[in-house]
C-alpha cells in the first residue's frame, strides 16, 4: 500500500499552502561577545556540545537523514544498470546493455505486458469511476451513501488479497468445485489478463472515484443549465461535464495506469499462476535468482519509473494550464436527478453488482475458504466449521508471522508518524525555500517508486562489500526490514500529512512561542494536540498498510521470521488454502480491531480539547 | 499619573538601522526608532509598508538581516547575537485571535503566566483577574470556538496582558471585528494596556483608529518611517506629502509659491492665491502642491454681489457639487472646481448635487510641499 494513500492524495490535487519560513529550532545563539546582558550571557553558557546543533536549520538536518535512508540505496541500485563495475556488479564502466536485455525475451514480453494491463486497468477505472461518481452525486440513488466507505475499504484492502479470494473460488479443489461446480471454463478467463485487469481494476477504482466525484463536487449545475436553457439535450449535457472534467478523468487515467504497473500483490499472485508476466514480477524473479543479475534487474526498475513518472507528470499537467476553474463563490450546488422507479432499480443493480464483484466476491472466497476443513489439501474433511483457524491459531508456525507483522507495525507506524510530522511542518512552512523544494521532490519521486524497486534496492545497497566494511551489517536482520517499512511508508505518510499541518495557522505555534514556550515545548503542547486526530489516522493508516505489505516483506524478511503477508502466501502455496486463508482473514480482523480500539481509546481517553478540532456539528 | 495608569514597568524599545529583504524586495530600509516607556505607539501605514514586518521582528518571529535592537538596556537582537522570542519578556495579540482550540480560555489565559513560575494559587489569581478585566469570568471553562469574534479577541488580550509583560504588541487586532465591535474593543485595549503600565506597539493601516489610540505615530512607508510624532504633530504638520495624504486629504492643487504673507505661505493656483502652511522650506517661484484637508474646507452660497475678480486672494472658489453622501451627523460632498475635485467636503445640510456654491479654503488646514519631493504614495493631479 505504501503508495496508496500518497497516489490518492495526488489524485484529488494536492491542497497545499505554503507559507512562510517560521524560525528554526533555537536560533543561532550568541557567540562569545564582550556584551554583558544576561540573557546574552545564558545564552552564551548555554552554547556548549550538543545544543550548537541547534544552530543547524532543522531541515538540513532532516534532509540528510531522509537523503540517506531514503535516496541512496535506490541511487546505488539505479546507478548499477548504467555503471556497473562502479558497484562491483561487472566490468563496464558506462554500458546500456542492461537495458538491452530488459528489452528481449521474457523481460520485454513483461514489460509488453504491463502496459497494456496499465492501459486497459486505467481505461476501466475511469470510466466505472466517472459512473459511480454521477450516480453518488447527481443522483438519488437509494444507498449510495455507503460507497464513500466502501472506496475507503477498496483503497486499504491489499490487492494481493483480493486475487487470492477470487484464486480461492476458481481453482482446482477450489470452493466452487467443492461446492460441486467446473470452474475449468471460468478459470480460464480469469486466469490471464482477464482476471488481472479485473482485480487492478477494483483497486484503481477508488483512485478514479475520489479523482473524479472530487471535481464533480466542484461542479455547479449552471453549465448544463445553460445548455438545456439553449437547447440542447440529455446527451450534450452530459458531454459537456464531461469535458468539464477532463482535467480530472486525465488525472484520474495517469494515477490508476502508474498503481498497476507498480503493483506487486496482483503480479506475484494471480499474473503468476496464470503465467503471465508483468515488469515488477520479472523484477523480483531477477533478484530471487542466483546468481543475482542486479543489472538487469536495475534496468528492469528504470523503465518502471520512467512509466510512472511519465504518468505523473501528465497527470500533473492536465491539473495545470488549462483554466477549468469551475469552483467559485458563484457555483451553485448541483441538483440531483430524481430517479425513477425504473432508474432506481437499474442503479441499485449495477451498484450492487459493483459492490458484490469488487469486494464480496473476494471475500466470500476467502472466508468460504477458511471454513472449508483442509481446503486444496486431499487431508481434511471438507466440512465446513472453524477447524482452520484452531490450527492457525494453535500452531505457533503460523500464527508467529500475525505477532511478528503487528509488533513490526506498530513499530513502523510510531516511528513513521513522528518522522512524517515533523517532515510535512517543515515542508508546509518552508515549501518555497530551496531546501522545501527538494525534499518535496524526493518524496514525490519516493511515492512514484514501486514498492518492488525500493525492497531491490536496499537489498541490493546493504548487501555491497563496503556497506559491511564500514560497520553496518543489517542486511537479513529485522532492523533492515523495519528501516525499509519506514522508508516507504516515510513519503506517503508525510504526503498524507502536509495538508493537516499546513492548515495549522502560523500564529498558534509562533502565538506559543512569544508568550513563552520554547520550540519544542510549543510542538508539544500546541501543534500535536491540535494535530491529534489527523496523526492518530495517519497511524492507523502507517500500521493497517505496513501490516499487509508484500513486496518489501517478501524480498527482505530475515530467514526464520515471516512477516504475515509472506507466511499467508507461503502457507498457500503449500496447498494449505484452508489454513492461509483462515490466516488471511484473521489478519484483516485483528487490522480491524486494532483500529477499533484505538478509535475508541481517542474518543474515551484523550483531552477533551482534542477532539474538538474537526469535529462538525 | 491618573488613576487610570500605574507606575510604568514597560521599557523603552531602540531599533537601529533596521534592513529586512524578502527576495529582491525591501521591506524595511535602514529604520531607526525609539518607543517610549510605558507609551502607546503606533505604527500606520499601508500594505507592504514593512509595519508587520516591523513587529514580527521585535517579537523575534523574523530576523532583521542588519540592525539592532534593545529592550531598555538589553541587546535583543544585533547581528549573530539573539535573543529568541520565548525569552523577550512579550506578549501579543493577533488579528485572527490565535487562541489555542484545544484549551478553555483559563488553559488559553494560563498559559501565558506560566513563564513566570508562580504557585498555582498565584497563577490562578492573576488568571481569574486578567479575565475578569475583559469581563470574561464567566466564560473561563469554555472552548475558543464556543465563543464570537469578539469575545475571542477579549481573550487574547487577557492573555496578553496577565504576568505583566514589558511589551505588548498588537497586530492589526480589530481588523476582524465588526465595526461596532471595534470601537468598545479599542477603548478595551487603550485602558487595560495603560492600566498595565506595559509599554505598547500596535500596528494598523487605519488612521481613525491609531489617532485614537496612540501616544506617538509612527507613518510608515515603502519601508522607512516617514514621520514620528503625536498625532497632532503628524495632522497638523506632515512631514511629507505622503504622511498628509495617507492621514486624509480632501484634495490637492498645482501651484506655484510666491511669497509669505501674516505668517502663512501664499500659493498660486491659476487666478487664485491661497494662504498656507508648510512645514518645508520652499524656495521663491517653485512649484508646490496644494494638499487640503477635508477640515479645512467649508460650503458657502455663492452672495447675490458675487465678481469674480475680487475673489482673487480670499480663498474662495467657485465649485459646483458633484456627488452627496449621508453621514448619520450630516453630510460629505464631492465638488469640482476649476483646479481639481475635492472629497470629503462637510456640511450638516445636504447640497444637492448640480449646485453651484463657494468653496472656502482654511489656510490653518491646507499645507504646501514643493513637487520634487513627491514619491509614488501621494495623490497628484
Amino acid at each position: 500500500m505504501s503508495t496508496t494513500a500518497a497516489r490518492a492524495q495526488t489524485a484529488v490535487g494536492d491542497a497545499t499552502d505554503r507559507r512562510d519560513i517560521l524560525p528554526s529550532v533555537g536560533e543561532a545563539l550568541a557567540t562569545p561577545s564582550d556584551f554583558t546582558s544576561q540573557a546574552v550571557r545564558r545564552e552564551r553558557a548555554a552554547t556548549r556540545g550538543w545544543q550548537r546543533l541547534r544552530r543547524v536549520n532543522p531541515l538540513t538536518f532532516f534532509w540528510l537523514l531522509i537523503v540517506l535512508i531514503l535516496v541512496l540505496p535506490i541511487l546505488l541500485f539505479l546507478t548499477v544498470a548504467i555503471s556497473p563495475s562502479l558497484l562491483d556488479q561487472g566490468s563496464q564502466a558506462f554500458t546500456l546493455s542492461s537495458f538491452a536485455d530488459a528489452l528481449t525475451g521474457q523481460l520485454f514480453v513483461g514489460f509488453l505486458d504491463s502496459l497494456v494491463i496499465g492501459i486497459s486497468t486505467a481505461v476501466l477505472s475511469a470510466v466505472i469511476g466517472f459512473a459511480l461518481s454521477w450516480v453518488v452525486l447527481r443522483t438519488n440513488a437509494p444507498g449510495r451513501r455507503i460507497w464513500t466507505g466502501v472506496v475507503f475499504a477498496l483503497l486499504l484492502t491489499p490487492s494481493y488479497l483480493i486475487a487470492l479470494g477470487w484464486e480461492r473460488l476458481l481453482e482446482p479443489n477450489g470452493v466452487l468445485e467443492v461446492i460441486g461446480w467446473d470452474t475449468t471454463g471460468l478459470r480460464g478467463v480469469f486466469y490471464g489478463p482477464v482476471g488481472i485487469v479485473i482485480v487492478l481494476t477494483v483497486k484503481g477504482i477508488p483512485f478514479a472515484y475520489l479523482a473524479i466525484s472530487n471535481a464533480m463536487r466542484g461542479l455547479g449545475h449552471e453549465y448544463e443549465d445553460a445548455i438545456r436553457v439553449h437547447g440542447g439535450g440529455k446527451v450534450t449535457a452530459m458531454r459537456t461535464v464531461v469535458t468539464l472534467l477532463a482535467p480530472a478523468m486525465w488525472s484520474a487515467l495517469a494515477i490508476v495506469f502508474a498503481e498497476s504497473i507498480s503493483d506487486f500483490g496482483v503480479a506475484s499472485t494471480l499474473a503468476n499462476d496464470s503465467h503471465f508476466p508483468v515488469a515488477t514480477y520479472t523484477l523480483y524473479n531477477a533478484i530471487e535468482a542466483f546468481p543475482v543479475n542486479f543489472p538487469v534487474a536495475s534496468a528492469v526498475s528504470w523503465l518502471l519509473l520512467v512509466l510512472v513518472v511519465l504518468a505523473l507528470f501528465a497527470q500533473n499537467r492536465a491539473l495545470r494550464g488549462r483554466s477549468f476553474r469551475v469552483l467559485g463563490g458563484r457555483s451553485r450546488p448541483a441538483i440531483r436527478h430524481q430517479l425513477g422507479v425504473p432508474g432506481k432499480v437499474i442503479t441499485t443493480t449495477l451498484l450492487t453488482l459493483l459492490l458484490l464483484f469488487a469486494l464480496g466476491v473476494p471475500t466470500f472466497g476467502a472466508v468460504a475458504a477458511s471454513l472449508i476443513d483442509g481446503l486444496g489439501s486431499l487431508a481434511g474433511t471438507h466440512q465446513l466449521d472453524f477447524a482452520n483457524y484452531q490450527r492457525v491459531i494453535g500452531s505457533p508456525q503460523l500464527s508467529q508471522p500475525l505477532l511478528y507483522s503487528a509488533w513490526l507495525a506498530a513499530i513502523t507506524a510510531t516511528v513513521t508518524v513522528v518522522l512524517a510530522a515533523v517532515c510535512a511542518r517543515l515542508l508546509a512552512n518552508s515549501g518555497t525555500s530551496i531546501g522545501g523544494r527538494i525534499l518535496d521532490l524526493v518524496l514525490l519521486a519516493a511515492v512514484a517508486l514501486p514498492g518492488i524497486v525500493f525492497a531491490a534496492g536496499y537489498i541490493f545497497a546493504y548487501n555491497l562489500p563496503f556497506v559491511n566494511s564500514i560497520g553496518i551489517h543489517i542486511y537479513g536482520t529485522t532492523m533492515l526490514l523495519l528501516l525499509a517499512y519506514i522508508a516507504t511508508a516515510l513519503p506517503s505518510t508525510s504526503r498524507v500529512l502536509v495538508g493537516t499541518m499546513s492548515q495549522i495557522q502560523e500564529s498558534m505555534a509562533q502565538a506559543s512561542r512569544i508568550h513563552g514556550s520554547g520550540a519544542i515545548r510549543s510542538w508539544l503542547s500546541i501543534v500535536l494536540p491540535i494535530t491529534a486526530r489527523p496523526l492518530l489516522t495517519a497511524w492507523l493508516l502507517t500500521y493497517t498498510a505496513t501490516l499487509l505489505e508484500l513486496p518489501v516483506s517478501q524480498l527482505l524478511a530475515p530467514p526464520g521470521s515471516e512477516p504475515i503477508s509472506v507466511g499467508i502466501t507461503t502457507t498457500l502455496s503449500k496447498y494449505d488454502f484452508g489454513g492461509g486463508t483462515a490466516l488471511e482473514v484473521l489478519a484483516i480482523l485483528s487490522a480491524l480491531a486494532v483500529v477499533a480500539i484505538a478509535y475508541a481509546l481517542f474518543r474515551f481517553v484523550a483531552p477533551a480539547g482534542w477532539k474538538n478540532i474537526g469535529e462538525t456539528r | 499619573m491618573s488613576a487610570l495608569e500605574r507606575e510604568p514597568v514597560g521599557e523603552g524599545i531602540r531599533l537601529r538601522g533596521v534592513s529586512k529583504t524578502y527576495g529582491t524586495v525591501p521591506a524595511l530600509r535602514g529604520v531607526d526608532l525609539d518607543i517610549a516607556a510605558s507609551r502607546f505607539t503606533v505604527l500606520l501605514g499601508p500594505s507592504g509598508s514593512g509595519k508587520t514586518t516591523l513587529l514580527r521582528g521585535i517579537a523575534g518571529i523574523e530576523r532583521f538581516d542588519t540592525g539592532s535592537i534593545h529592550f531598555g538596556a538589553q541587546l535583543i537582537s544585533e547581528g549573530s547575537q539573539n535573543v529568541p522570542s520565548e525569552r523577550r519578556g512579550l506578549s501579543m495579540v493577533f488579528q485572527d485571535y490565535a487562541l489555542w482550540p484545544h484549551m478553555t480560555v483559563r488553559q488559553n489565559v494560563a498559559y501565558a503566566i506560566r513563564r513566570r513560575r508562580l504557585g498555582s494559587a498565584d497563577a490562578a489569581t492573576q488568571v481569574s483577574g486578567a479575565l475578569e478585566r475583559v469581563g470574561l469570568e464567566a466564560k473561563a471553562g469554555a472552548f475558543p470556538h464556543e465563543l464570537s469574534g469578539g469575545q475571542q479577541q477579549r481573550v487574547a488580550l487577557a492573555r496578553a496582558i496577565v504576568g505583566d509583560p514589558r511589551l505588548v504588541l498588537f497586530d492589526e487586532p480589530l481588523s476582524n471585528l465588526d465595526a461596532d465591535l471595534r470601537e468598545r474593543l479599542r477603548v478595551e485595549i487603550a485602558t487595560l494596556t495603560r492600566a498595565s503600565g506595559a509599554t505598547a506597539l500596535y500596528i494598523t493601516h487605519d488612521q481613525a483608529e491609531a489617532f485614537a489610540l496612540a501616544d506617538q505615530i509612527g507613518i510608515l512607508n515603502q519601508g522607512r518611517i516617514e514621520q514620528l510624532g503625536t498625532p497632532e504633530e503628524i495632522y497638523r504638520a506632515p512631514a511629507t506629502p505622503f504622511v498628509a495624504q495617507f492621514t486624509g486629504l480632501a484634495g490637492s492643487f498645482a501651484g506655484i509659491y510666491v511669497g509669505d504673507r501674516d505668517g502663512y505661505s501664499q500659493v498660486r493656483v491659476g487666478d487664485h492665491q491661497f494662504l498656507c502652511t508648510n512645514s518645508t522650506a520652499l524656495a521663491a517661484h517653485v512649484k508646490v502642491d496644494l494638499l487640503v484637508r477635508p477640515t479645512a474646507s467649508r460650503l458657502l452660497p455663492i452672495p447675490d454681489r458675487w465678481s469674480h475678480p475680487e475673489s482673487v486672494s480670499s480663498g474662495d472658489i467657485e465649485a459646483t457639487i458633484i456627488d452627496v453622501a449621508y453621514r448619520g451627523r450630516g453630510y460629505d460632498h464631492v465638488v469640482d472646481c476649476a483646479y481639481g475635485r475635492l472629497v470629503s467636503i462637510f456640511d450638516a445640510r445636504a447640497w444637492p448635487r448640480g449646485t453651484r456654491c463657494l468653496l472656502r479654503i482654511d489656510p490653518d488646514g491646507c499645507l504646501a510641499f514643493p513637487r520634487l519631493m513627491h514619491q509614488s504614495g501621494s495623490n497628484e493631479r
